[in-house]
């Protein structure tokens, strides 16, 4: 099964996510930070990133273009309160956005299709 | 495939250039106003970014008449410089950069950036923002300049949605005129599937993006941070001819790639540089005469309907008369539509002989118009990051719609 690496610094937020996104049938598994990111994906290589954009000790934008640059096809989804970051160029590198919500389902949608986009090898 | 004209028909390398890390090349027509002052800021920019590297800047010409020659070769530089021109009346941008793949080849160039050369506001930094991510691994860059809404209309409403669907990458100025490459890039574009003579003109920018999408070389996107400011600036200048290659090249490479295109299913970002420190301008407006595109694309309904009821399905065309009856203030160009309009389009081209081609393509120029009309109306009252989310809106539009593509090009 996909897995899928939640990266938020709301505990609520990794939870909720977490476990709605196990009974949707994905692995999950979750940061605080961004500490370290880059060696949390090389290590667990998990199939996509939701990535919070707004963390106290980290810029998700900044993280978003390290993950880029590293895993140029690594499939990542911004999650955000606002959507004032897409003035910054730097959220063109992410696959998607979802403003949080307790409802998920925008959330899972984008998960689908992040994780059915195919292209030639 | 077009047969190749001779590779430089006339060249002149003063300083015996025999090898480069970097190749800035500039093509070239008639621009002996303008090509100095590109030269030397370039100059300036590659001193100041890759001083240690060996660097040329070479001039791609269409044996221009005016002078350009001897205004490229006598701007005072530091960098050497290497003149290139095509046979006399061989023309087009594209048999200019066919020049230059030969040249970096030759070169053994590891990084090529190309600029154009009426760019009134070209900076030197520009070089390292086309340069810096080709030799820091990406394949093929393509900028991303600062635009107002209704600039390059034509890259919104066609090559960025389809290129898009199709490849399976968003770049968002694939048509931008400017580009960087790896240097062992040239081989994929000197052997292209195809090669038309609309490649060998304005077809020549989609098509070298292209194939270095279908290459699946790592694409990366500059933000530049300014607009690029032409010598002449009306958006619909040559419009014909600039629709007219544009989408035959799309639909070309449609047919040589569709192996490739068919199995792609929606579509990814690329790597993106950007260098903090600039501050970001602001887009100089654009305008739009709407009264003008409107009466065109009512006009298309006059010539081209019997085109459109061989081409497109009966509730497509019936949805195309539904938009004709729209009054101007009113008017929308559903982008569902638009999409199925355009997939029509690619799918009876592929059919089709030459001549045939032609009256196909040129009977969508007045719905791409009437789309640019319902573009500026549903637009011209918001911001243009609000703009550019409609944008991303009709491109998922698109990629969502896809299957009706492929499941007619068998």
């Amino acid at each position: 099964m996909p897995k899928i690496l939640v990266v938020d610094d709301e505990e609520h937020i990794r939870l909720l996510y977490s476990e709605e996104l196990k009974e949707a049938g994905y692995e999950v598994i979750t940061a605080e930070s961004g500490h370290k990111l880059i060696e949390r994906i090389e290590a667990e290589r998990p199939d996509l990133v939701i990535l919070d954009i707004k963390m106290v000790d980290y810029d998700g934008l900044d993280l978003l273009q390290d993950i880029r640059n590293r895993f140029y096809d690594l499939p990542v989804i911004l999650s955000t309160a606002y959507d004032t970051f897409k003035e910054d160029a730097k959220s063109i590198a992410a696959d998607y956005y979802v403003v949080k919500s307790f409802d998920l389902t925008e959330l899972k949608k984008k998960i689908a299709m992040a994780l059915e986009t195919r292209l030639p090898e | 495939m077009a047969e190749s004209p001779k590779v430089f028909y006339e060249e002149e390398n003063p300083q015996g250039i025999t090898r480069a890390e970097l190749l800035v090349a500039v093509p070239s027509f008639n621009e002996a106003s303008t090509i100095a002052q590109t030269v030397e800021r370039l100059d300036q920019g590659v001193r100041e970014f890759y001083g240690d590297l060996d660097s040329v800047i070479v001039n791609c010409d269409n044996h221009s008449a005016d002078g350009t020659r001897a205004a490229f070769l006598s701007s005072p530089t530091q960098v050497p410089k290497i003149y290139l021109s095509t046979e006399p009346g061989v023309r087009g941008k594209g048999a200019n950069l066919r020049m230059l793949f030969h040249k970096a080849k030759e070169l053994q160039a590891k990084a090529v950036v190309v600029f154009e050369a009426d760019i009134t506001n070209l900076a030197p930094y520009w070089i390292k923002y086309m340069a810096e991510p080709v030799l820091r691994g990406a394949g093929y860059v393509a900028p991303i300049y600062v635009r107002h809404k209704f600039e390059d209309t034509l890259n919104t409403a066609i090559v960025y949605p389809l290129t898009r669907c199709l490849y399976g990458r968003r770049v968002r100025q694939l048509n931008a005129g400017d580009c960087a490459f790896r240097g062992d890039l040239v081989d994929v574009f000197l052997n292209p599937p195809v090669w038309t003579a609309a490649m060998d003109q304005f077809g020549v920018d989609v098509c070298m993006g292209t194939l270095a999408l279908t290459a699946r070389v790592p694409v990366c996107q500059s933000v530049i941070g300014s607009p690029k400011r032409h010598r002449a600036n009306d958006p619909f200048a040559q419009i014909t001819l600039r629709f007219r290659q544009t989408l035959a090249t799309i639909f070309d490479l449609m047919v040589a790639y569709a192996d490739f295109w068919r199995i792609v299913r929606w579509s990814k970002p690329t790597a993106l540089f950007s260098m903090d420190g600039h501050d970001t301008e602001v887009a100089p407006l654009v305008e739009i005469n709407m009264g003008r595109l409107h009466a065109r694309f009512l006009q298309g309904f006059e010539e081209y309907q019997p085109v459109w009821r061989e081409i497109f399905e009966p509730a497509l065309f019936n949805k195309v008369q539904e938009i004709r009856s729209l009054e101007l203030p009113h008017f929308s160009f559903p982008s569902h539509t638009w999409a199925l309009v355009l997939f029509s389009a690619a799918l009876a081209y592929r059919n089709r002989d030459e001549a045939e081609r032609t009256r196909v393509i040129d009977s969508i120029l007045p719905l791409y118009l009437g789309k640019v009309v319902s573009y500026a109306n549903r637009t011209e009252r918001i911001s243009i990051q609000q703009a550019e989310e409609h944008v991303e809106e009709t491109c998922t539009i698109f990629e969502e719609n896809k299957s009706y593509l492929v499941e007619r090009w068998r």
